[in-house]
Parts: C-alpha cells; sequence; structure tokens
C-alpha cells in the first residue's frame, strides 16, 4: 500500500498539526506521520501559557510581537481552545524596579496592550497573590489547550482530504538520486486507528516534500536522511495543581529565572518551570528537586500553593536551536525564535525542509512559513487561509442553555463539555441517551469518550487527551476502568484491558512525582481499589493463554502447582503500582527507560515472592 | 436576673425584610468566671472576641472526649478546612494566615471553596451516606455538589446546578467523609449563591422557601392567637390550598401552637430561679421550643436549675438551620447578627451557650463560622453544646441517674436527629438513661427520618422524605415502646407522622428522672 504523496509532515505536534492544515487547505496531499500520539512530544508537555509576548518583551522583540499578533488570531480560530485569563506580570519587593520598567517599555514597543495596577488592585483581581506583592502589569496572556489545538488542526486536515497517521514512527528516510524522496513507516497496530493487538505493517510513503517537524528530534530524523540538524534540547518540569488558585496566568516579573510562571489551565493550575540542557530528549532525569523548587518559589507569588494538592510532575524537551556557531552557553539566552532549513540549499539535499525552535503561540504563523515554503518548492500556487479559517469546532461557542436543557446535563458539566467541544457539542451529545458522566472530576460524558474512541481507536491515552478525561484528581483510579468499559462496545475484552492499562500506567507515572500528602493518599486508595478490589496486579483472565484452573483449585493437596500460575501472570499483567509489564517501555518510546529498569527489578521481585510462597 | 428576660418579641414585628445594621460585639475584655479570658485569639484586638469568622480556617465541630469543656479553642484542629488536617505533616502552620482568604475571590463576597476539593479522594462515602440520593435518581449526590461542582467552577462561572435545591442539608455527608472536605459548606455556600442569582424571586418555590425558612416571622404571628391559628390549620382543607397556593405538603399535620410561648412562660415566672456567676448559661432555645413545645424549654430550665446552674434568656432570633437549607444566606445572617450580638454578651458574664434542637446548636457551632465573618461569631462557635452534651460533660449525670426509678415504667424508640449525629451525640440519650430503672431507650437505628426540617415540607420532596422516614418509622414500631424521642423538633414532627406515636425530647425524660 504505498503511496505517492505531495508531502509528508513527519511529527503530530503544534507545528507538525498546523503545517499538515495549512498545506491540505492549499489543496495539496499531505500525510502527517507521528510516532506517538498527538502531542506525544513537546506539545504534550508544555504549561499550555497562550503569550501575549511580555514574556519575549524585553529579550526577543520579534518573537514578542510574533506572539501578541498569533494570540490574537488564535482567539478568533480557536476559540474552543482558548481561555482568556489575562496575565499579570507581578513585583515582589526584591524583583528590580527597572527591569519592570524595561517590561513595560519592551511591551508598549512591541503593540501588546498593557496596563499597571498597584499590588492592591493586583490582589482584587488574584486574591490569593502574596501580600507584598508590590505591582503587576497586566497584559493578554491567556491559556491554550495543546491537545485540543492539535487535534483540531488534525481533524481540520484531514476534512481537506489529508491523512493523520498517528503510532507510526518513522523508521527511515527515502533518499534517491541525492534528494528526498518520502519516508518508511511503522504502523504499530497497522494503518488508520490505533487498535491493541491488531499486526504492525511496514509503509513506503513517497511524497515530493519531507518536512521534519519533529522539534527536539529533528536530529534524529535529520541522522535518517544523512544531514546534520543541531538541536539543543532543553528540559523543563511543570507541575500540576488540583484546583486552580488563580484564574490569571501569573508571571515573575524578573529577568529569566526557574519557577516563574503559573497558568490556570481548565480545572488546574500548571506551575513552570525550568530551563536545562540535555543531552537526549527521550533520557534525562526526572529529579525531585525541580518539582520542590516549583512550589517552593512559585509560594512567594502565591502561598496557598505551599499547602495545595499536587496532582502530578511532569517534564517536556524545548526543540531549542541556534545557527551553527552562535556558541550560546546559557540555554535560557538561546533564541525562541523558529528556523527553517532548507536542506537543498543548506546540504545540498533538496525534498526536505526542517523547522526548528518557536513556541505553540506562534504554530500557527510557523507552519505558514513553512507552507509557503514548501508550495515554493513544489511550484503549487495557492493562498493560505489558516489565520482566518476558524478551526473545526471553534465555529460558534457551544449554547450553555441548550447543553442543559435539551442535553440535560448538569450545568458544571455543560461548562466544561461546552469548552471541549465548542461548536461540535450538539453533534457529539447528540448520540448518546442515556448520557452518564465517565470521568466526574472533568465532567466527561460518555458521548464525549464515545466520540473520542471514534477518531482514536483503542488508545485511551488519544481519549485522554481529546477529553480530558482521567485528568482530574482521581488521576484515572475511579474512571480509567469506566473509560475503558466504554471500548468493550466495539472492542474485544483483551484489547480493553490492554488499553486500560496503558491508561492506568501513563496515569501513574505522573503521580509519581506527587506521592505526598493529599495526592498520595489518592494514589493509595487507587492502588488498593485497582490491585484488591478489581484484582488488577494478577488478574488470570488478563492472560492471553488459556486459564489453568488447576492452578487454583488444587489447594493445600497440590505442592507447587501456584509457582507455574504466578510465572505466567505476569506477562500479561500491568501491576497497578506503575510496575508495568515489559513491553511497556516500547509503547513509551523510550522516556520510560528509567521505569523499565526500576519494573525489570520489580517483576523479578514479584516473581521471586510468588515463587516462594 | 430580669436583664436576661429581654423580652425579644419588639423584634418580632420584623419580618423577612427587615433590615438590620451590621452588629459588633462589645469590645472590653471578657472574662470567664474564674477570671480567666476565653477564647483569645493571640492577636485579637478584643480578647475573648477573634475578628474574623469568615476568614479564617472553618472550624467544623469536633466530637472531644468530654474532657476538656473548657479547652483552649485555637488549639481545637479545624477538620473541614482542607489545608490544616489532610496536608499530611506539611508545615502549614509556617503559612502566613495574612496571606491568602478565601472571601472576594468570587465576586461579592461568595466564598471560593474550590481548595476544599483537594481533600477529596472520591471514595463516595458521602454519596453512599446521602438519603436524599437514596430516593431520588435525579439528585447527583454530595460528591457532586460539593467537591466536584466547585472543583470545576472558576472565578467568571455564576451559574450553579439547579440539583442543590434538592440537598435536604441533613449534613451526614460531613459525617461520613473520612477526609474532612467541607461538604455541607460547600452546599451551603452553592445553595446561596444559587438563590441569591439564580432563583426567581417570584415564583411560588421561591416564595414557599423564604415563608419555611422564616418559620419563626410566622410563627411569631400565631403566637399571638395561638388558638385560633391552631383552629385555621385544621379546617378541613386548609392544607390543600397551602399546597395548591404554595406547594407545603398538604398531607402534614401543622403543628400546634402553644398557649403561652416559652418565655411568656419565662417572664411569667420572673425569670431565673437561680443565681450562681460560677455557673452560668445562655439558653438558646430556638423557634420551636418556644412557639410549639415550650414543655422542652420548661424542662431544660428546670433541669439546670436543678443542678445549680444560673439560666439566661438572651433575646434571639432563628438560629438559621432552615434557611440554610434554602439558600435564604441573607436571612439567617441578619439573624445570626441578632443571636452573636446577644449570646456574646453573655458569654462575656461566663456564661456557655445551652441549644435544646441538636440543629439550632449545630448552627451555631459550624455553620456560622464557616458561613459568616461576625464580630465574635467564632466565640459563640466555641462555647455553643447542646443541653444534655454540656450535662454530661460538666455533670457527674451516671451518679445523679444510678438507682433512680421512675414511678411508671416507659419505653421510649429513640431517633438521633442528623445533625446530633454530626456532633457525635448520637448515642448520648442511650446512654444517659440506660441505668435509670423503669426506662427502656431503644435506638430505632442510625436512618434519616426524612424530614430534614423543612425539606419533607415540600410539596414536590413529601413522597421522598416519607420514603426515606420508611425505615424509620417500621424500626420504631418493632421498638418495645410506643412513645418516640429525639432531640430534633421537626424529627418528631415525622416520627409523629409516620407513626402516630407522641414524641418527646431527652430533656423532658431527664427531667423526671431527676425529679427537677
Amino acid at each position: 500500500m504505498d503511496q505517492q504523496v505531495d508531502v509528508v509532515v513527519v511529527g503530530g505536534g503544534s507545528t507538525g498539526c498546523g503545517v499538515v492544515r495549512d498545506l491540505a487547505r492549499r489543496g495539496l496531499d499531505a500525510v502527517l506521520v507521528e510516532k506517538g500520539n498527538l502531542t506525544h512530544g513537546t506539545t504534550g508537555r508544555m504549561h499550555g501559557l497562550l503569550h501575549s509576548g511580555g514574556r519575549y518583551a524585553v529579550s526577543d522583540r520579534k518573537s514578542a510581537r510574533e506572539c501578541i499578533e498569533e494570540n490574537m488570531v488564535l482567539r478568533d480560530i480557536a476559540g474552543h481552545c482558548v481561555e482568556e485569563t489575562g496575565g499579570l506580570f507581578v513585583k515582589r519587593p526584591e524583583d528590580s524596579e527597572e527591569y519592570f520598567q524595561e517590561k513595560l517599555e519592551g511591551c508598549r514597543a512591541c503593540d501588546i496592550p498593557v496596563e499597571v495596577i498597584d499590588g492592591e488592585e493586583a490582589r482584587r483581581r488574584e486574591p490569593y497573590l502574596a501580600r507584598d506583592v508590590e505591582k503587576a502589569i497586566a497584559l493578554p496572556d491567556g491559556a491554550v489547550d495543546p491537545f485540543r489545538l492539535c487535534v483540531a488542526n488534525a481533524a481540520d486536515a484531514r476534512e481537506h482530504g489529508a491523512r493523520i497517521e498517528t503510532h507510526a514512527p518513522v523508521t527511515d528516510v527515502l533518499v534517491e538520486d541525492g534528494a528526498v524522496v518520502g519516508v518508511e513507516v511503522e504502523h504499530e497496530t497497522g494503518p488508520g486507528k490505533r487498535v491493541h493487538r491488531e499486526p504492525g505493517t511496514t509503509e513506503e510513503i513517497r511524497a515530493r516534500h519531507v518536512v521534519n517537524a519533529t522539534g527536539a528530534w529533528a536530529g534524529n530524523v535529520g541522522e535518517m536522511a544523512g544531514v546534520d540538524v543541531e538541536v539543543r534540547p532543553s528540559k523543563g518540569v511543570m507541575t500540576v495543581m488540583n484546583t486552580r488558585q488563580v484564574d490569571t496566568v501569573i508571571n515573575r516579573c524578573r529577568p529569566k529565572g526557574d519557577a516563574d510562571i503559573i497558568v490556570p489551565h481548565e480545572t488546574a493550575c500548571i506551575l513552570g518551570t525550568t530551563d536545562e540542557e540535555v543531552d537526549d530528549p527521550e533520557d534525562y532525569p526526572e529529579e525531585d528537586w525541580e518539582v520542590d523548587l516549583m512550589i517552593e518559589t512559585l509560594s512567594e507569588l502565591v502561598p496557598a500553593l505551599k499547602d495545595a494538592r499536587t496532582l502530578r510532575s511532569f517534564w517536556g524537551v524545548r526543540p531549542l536551536y541556534e545557527p551553527p556557531g552562535t556558541g550560546t552557553e546559557d540555554p535560557t539566552d538561546i533564541t525562541r525564535d523558529y528556523f527553517l532549513l532548507d536542506h537543498g540549499e543548506r546540504d545540498d539535499l533538496p525534498g526536505m525542509t526542517t523547522i526548528v525552535g518557536g513556541k505553540l503561540t506562534t504554530y500557527r504563523m510557523m507552519a505558514e512559513s513553512i507552507s509557503d515554503h514548501v508550495c515554493e518548492a513544489l511550484d503549487h500556487e495557492a493562498t493560505c487561509d489558516t489565520a482566518e479559517a476558524p478551526l473545526p469546532g471553534s465555529e460558534n461557542p457551544a449554547r450553555m442553555d441548550e447543553l442543559m436543557n435539551e442535553f440535560g446535563l448538569r450545568s458544571p458539566v455543560a461548562r466544561r463539555s461546552g469548552q471541549r467541544l465548542g461548536s461540535r457539542a450538539d453533534d457529539v451529545l447528540d448520540e448518546w441517551d442515556p448520557n452518564p458522566v465517565v470521568c466526574e472530576c472533568e465532567g466527561v460524558t460518555r458521548a464525549e469518550i464515545q466520540d473520542a474512541i471514534g477518531e482514536a481507536g483503542s488508545d485511551l491515552n488519544a481519549v485522554r487527551l481529546r477529553t480530558r478525561a482521567s485528568m482530574g484528581n482521581c488521576q484515572g483510579g475511579f474512571c480509567s476502568h469506566r473509560i475503558a468499559a466504554e471500548l468493550a462496545r466495539e472492542y474485544p475484552e483483551p484489547v480493553v484491558r490492554d488499553a486500560e492499562d496503558e491508561l492506568y500506567q501513563e496515569r501513574w507515572k505522573g503521580q509519581r512525582h506527587a506521592l505526598w500528602g493529599r495526592q498520595l493518599s489518592q494514589a493509595m486508595l487507587n492502588h488498593l481499589l485497582h490491585a484488591t478490589t478489581m484484582n488488577r496486579d494478577g488478574d488470570p483472565a488478563t492472560l492471553d493463554a488459556e486459564v489453568d484452573f488447576g492452578a487454583f483449585d488444587a489447594g493445600s493437596e497440590a505442592g507447587s502447582a501456584g509457582s507455574d500460575a504466578a510465572g505466567d501472570s505476569d506477562a500479561g499483567t500491568a501491576a497497578t503500582d506503575g510496575g508495568c509489564a515489559a513491553d511497556d517501555a516500547a509503547i513509551d518510546g523510550g522516556r520510560a527507560a528509567d521505569d523499565a529498569a526500576i519494573d525489570g527489578d520489580r517483576e523479578a521481585d514479584d516473581a521471586a515472592a510468588d515463587g516462594g510462597a | 436576673m430580669t436583664r436576661h428576660t429581654d423580652d425579644g418579641e419588639t423584634e418580632e414585628a420584623n419580618g423577612p425584610d427587615e433590615k438590620r445594621e451590621g452588629v459588633d460585639g462589645p469590645d472590653e475584655k471578657r472574662e470567664d468566671a474564674d477570671g480567666s479570658t476565653t477564647g483569645a485569639a493571640p492577636s485579637s484586638p478584643a480578647p475573648g472576641v477573634p475578628e474574623a469568622g469568615r476568614d479564617e480556617q472553618p472550624s467544623i465541630f469536633v466530637p472531644d472526649d468530654g474532657e476538656v469543656p473548657e479547652g483552649t479553642p485555637s488549639e481545637r484542629p479545624a477538620t473541614d478546612g482542607g489545608v490544616e488536617s489532610a496536608a499530611g505533616g506539611s508545615d502549614s502552620a509556617d503559612l502566613d494566615p495574612d496571606a491568602y482568604d478565601p472571601v472576594d475571590v468570587f465576586p461579592g463576597g461568595d466564598l471560593d471553596l474550590r481548595e476544599g476539593a483537594d481533600s477529596c479522594y472520591k471514595c463516595t462515602s458521602c454519596d453512599t451516606s446521602c438519603p436524599v440520593a437514596e430516593v431520588d435518581d435525579e439528585f447527583p449526590g454530595p460528591k457532586f455538589q460539593g467537591p466536584e461542582q466547585w472543583r470545576l467552577k472558576r472565578k467568571d462561572d455564576h451559574d450553579i446546578d439547579e440539583s442543590i435545591t434538592s440537598c435536604s442539608n441533613c449534613m451526614r455527608c460531613d459525617d461520613a467523609c473520612p477526609s474532612s472536605v467541607p461538604l455541607s459548606q460547600m452546599h451551603n455556600e452553592a445553595r446561596g449563591q444559587f438563590v441569591e442569582s439564580q432563583m426567581e424571586k417570584l415564583s411560588r418555590e421561591y416564595i414557599r422557601n423564604r415563608i419555611l425558612s422564616n418559620y419563626r416571622f410566622f410563627a411569631s404571628i400565631a403566637s399571638k392567637v395561638p388558638r385560633l391559628a391552631n383552629a385555621a390549620t385544621k379546617i378541613p382543607g386548609a392544607m390543600k390550598v397551602g399546597e395548591k397556593l404554595l406547594g407545603i405538603a398538604g398531607d402534614r399535620e401543622f403543628p400546634d401552637f402553644a398557649t403561652q410561648t416559652f418565655r411568656e412562660w419565662w417572664k411569667a415566672r420572673g425569670g431565673a430561679q437561680v443565681e450562681n456567676p460560677d455557673k452560668r448559661v445562655a439558653y438558646f432555645h430556638g423557634c420551636y421550643s418556644n412557639y410549639n413545645t415550650p414543655e422542652v424549654g420548661k424542662a431544660m430550665v428546670r433541669v439546670y436549675e436543678h443542678f445549680g446552674y444560673e439560666v439566661m434568656v438572651p433575646p434571639q432570633k432563628c438560629s438559621g438551620t432552615p434557611m440554610f437549607a434554602n439558600g435564604m444566606l441573607k436571612d439567617a445572617r441578619r439573624h445570626a447578627e441578632t443571636n452573636v450580638e446577644n449570646l456574646v454578651e453573655a458569654i462575656g458574664e461566663g456564661a456557655d451557650v445551652i441549644a435544646s434542637c441538636t440543629s439550632c446548636s449545630l448552627s451555631l457551632r459550624q455553620e456560622y463560622p464557616e458561613l459568616f465573618d461576625i464580630h465574635g461569631i467564632e466565640d459563640v462557635s466555641e462555647h455553643t453544646y447542646e443541653a444534655l452534651e454540656y450535662l454530661r460533660i460538666n455533670e457527674d449525670l451516671e451518679a445523679e441517674l444510678a438507682g433512680t426509678e421512675l414511678a411508671d415504667e416507659q419505653s421510649f424508640a429513640y431517633h438521633a436527629p442528623c445533625h446530633a449525629r454530626n456532633q457525635g451525640l448520637d448515642r448520648q440519650a442511650v446512654e444517659t438513661f440506660r441505668d435509670v430503672d423503669g426506662v427502656e431507650l431503644e435506638d430505632v437505628g442510625d436512618s434519616c427520618s426524612g424530614i430534614s426540617g423543612t425539606y419533607g415540607w415540600k410539596e414536590e420532596k413529601y413522597e421522598k422524605s416519607m420514603e426515606i422516614g420508611a425505615e424509620m418509622f417500621e424500626h420504631m414500631e418493632d421498638a418495645e415502646g410506643d412513645v418516640g424521642m429525639t432531640e430534633c423538633p421537626t424529627c418528631a414532627m415525622q416520627m409523629e407522622h409516620g407513626t402516630g406515636y407522641e414524641v418527646e425530647h431527652p430533656l423532658q425524660l431527664l427531667e423526671d428522672a431527676v425529679g427537677a
């Protein structure tokens, strides 16, 4: 089933999704391939800030101007992905007045609408701000849901004829006669929607042009094509709080520094971040002190954070890039600008373009510029309309009264569903009656889950990204099995079990960095429910093989029969405490390298314990 | 002692729409009878009268072991604020209490209770103990109403789901929660916001609820002409008219008004018969003991005087319980201002506050400081006790009752009100009378009576109310006694309505037992 298309876009982050949408709307035949889920790499691991540009107004005015421009565009075209929270740059007594003024001037110079307010007014707007905050600059920062944004871009691309392939890592870049002519991908569970346990296939997708939009991974793809792309990946930690301590984006007004932003994101707040260069975007240490630093430092701005419940932490890797020879030492000094690398010009390898750097807020602008470049390369004339055409779901806001009266949703559920689904709400909700709430923390109903399953197959993490189901305070403890049960209408039981395990494991991973206080209690309760009540730490029904019932019934007369059963049961079972089956590391795309090692030990211990029993 | 018999009736003419200026408690230093200051918060400018109520950590009532009636209030752990109890040993004490403030996050001074969701583990103990959820499939339950709805809330969201009006405010969820989520506070606040901004003020439901909440206002008028009022409610069809016009359950029997209110009786007898500066209590009789069952109030006075207490009866209004249950927070606050002012004054004179109604005592103890910020409100909370509880703490009731024998053998079917359960008082009556000869008190189990104050009076809730009460009715009928007993006046109505039994208050039995 090899295919000849106009363009293959590699990477399903915001840039790749934006590019494939733009190209598809311009009438090109495009394919997006992504090795994990959409947003799998950096896009899904950011704090969700829709920049006003204020952050760059001192150090990088070009980026700042682009940010404010695109900020306004996204409010128009992606209303259902954006929350117009507003933002504050707050100054504490120890923060420099000079810098405050520089920030202010910078914002004005970049046409970012600003207002200076005193500490009292700042606390009136955000009462949890520390009492000694002196003053603040108010500007139009916002929150954006990167998952919904990418999914909407991909959906629009598909509506315009593009093909979107997730879980399809590129295994080779095809080079013929000194030019890139396509890529070879491995479909982990076959092409199309991901369904667990479907056999994998390989496909060569031949294209007139390849766009490498893999961000921090751009070097890997470059290597397959035989070119050097020197991305300098830099990690940053983000910590998710259970509730919103602030409803406005809170920035610390001081020159670069760690732990200087709080973004209200959906039901939660995300604290960010650090900036530390790493060698490998797949394998870097996630350290507790980074989380502690977030909470401690940001408590200076919002003291309530100190005692608030933390849900989880995650790390992302920035795809920083600077032209060879710039030689910046400190990653925080590397420009946030984006770079378009035309490998034809640069490396004498036509047929491929790489885009690196940049940020989510300006994803559309980056996509437009690379699409212009591709169209020029392919001699294709078409105009870009992505700044005007609303994304699917953002045509109109959902009507709350309708969701409540016609579809019988409780008002907070209607509010959240309406925000997530936007103009799609009617169509999605109309499909299911009765329509119970499946994820209580985030107010996600069956209809929304089923809609996501329709798009994502049996991949419940992809369902999660679309719906937020399992992203609330129980972190899947009370809903991952309910969500999985929704799969059972369509998929066989082993698929459902695999999907459930995978979701539960993913939820566990982030919680490992929040195991104190109340989230520790939650994690323990989840563990007890799943391991004990639901018998998921060794349920023979999860075995692929026939169940050896003799091993259970022989009782005291049967000597060592039990140890065999225990040995078998390790194979297909995900331990509910995060120790996971051996093949998990592969699914995680390597980020779980540590895990695998730990899990390996665990499995061995478990096996030993079981064997001895 | 006539200063304590001030006739509160002069204020009766004010109806639900009365307006009162905010009242500040007196600022002079308060002293206990033994000379020590009480309830002093270290930073308070007026010792004994902490400044704030609403902006401090909400303090739910924690049943103590009965050993320290006068313990230092500031050391009592707040169990429902979420932060303090559940942070797992984190250094919350280091947190500057002034650094943040849940008031005013939402516009109009509404409380921001999102943080309470931090304590919820979704275990669903609250839902499984909710009597309304058990019988009403449309009611999403306390977990949704409380931590879930609050967590999903944002500063700019103003709407509260209508289902909050189906919560009966029995507050069993508070008792059920293993993690100190401030459920009833979340419900009360949400309901208040709903009624304030989403409920049609001319709707039949609103008017009906306003009337039910302000029972005291109507009772005070009816009590001027009790016989006429009693006759009027018994005119055939009168209650049906009430149902048609107002949506008040027509199958219920309206309670009789006493021909002499408790306060009238108190005035007529010349107030307190015992003077004792070392043992003073301020009696919060509530509306029902005053207008409908003055025999309960009289029993309280006689029993306490028997134990040598000087009883004060300060001017007072409704405790707010029916108003909280109907989201009428403004009414409740107005009444609370009067109550707090007068009770703080009594506390200043060395009194503790005693209520014979367990809902009144719960309201003063828990709902007041959780919902209002009135000068001295924490002090009132710290000094309030239920009548039997206070005697069990401070007197040797066991010795007093040992060997007592009642002339006539009596058996009672005792129901512990949900609000008593929340204060840890659900076994006190049974325990108190266990060793009295000739008395048999049988606990009819831990179900809710189903009336929850005004809930069962609503036409649309009546059937559900009776369904919730069915278990209690059945257990009462199975019990040996054919007289009911409970501390709560509306539970008593329901018990009587469901079984036809007469219902007494434990204080009346105690009065008999000690021969007061």
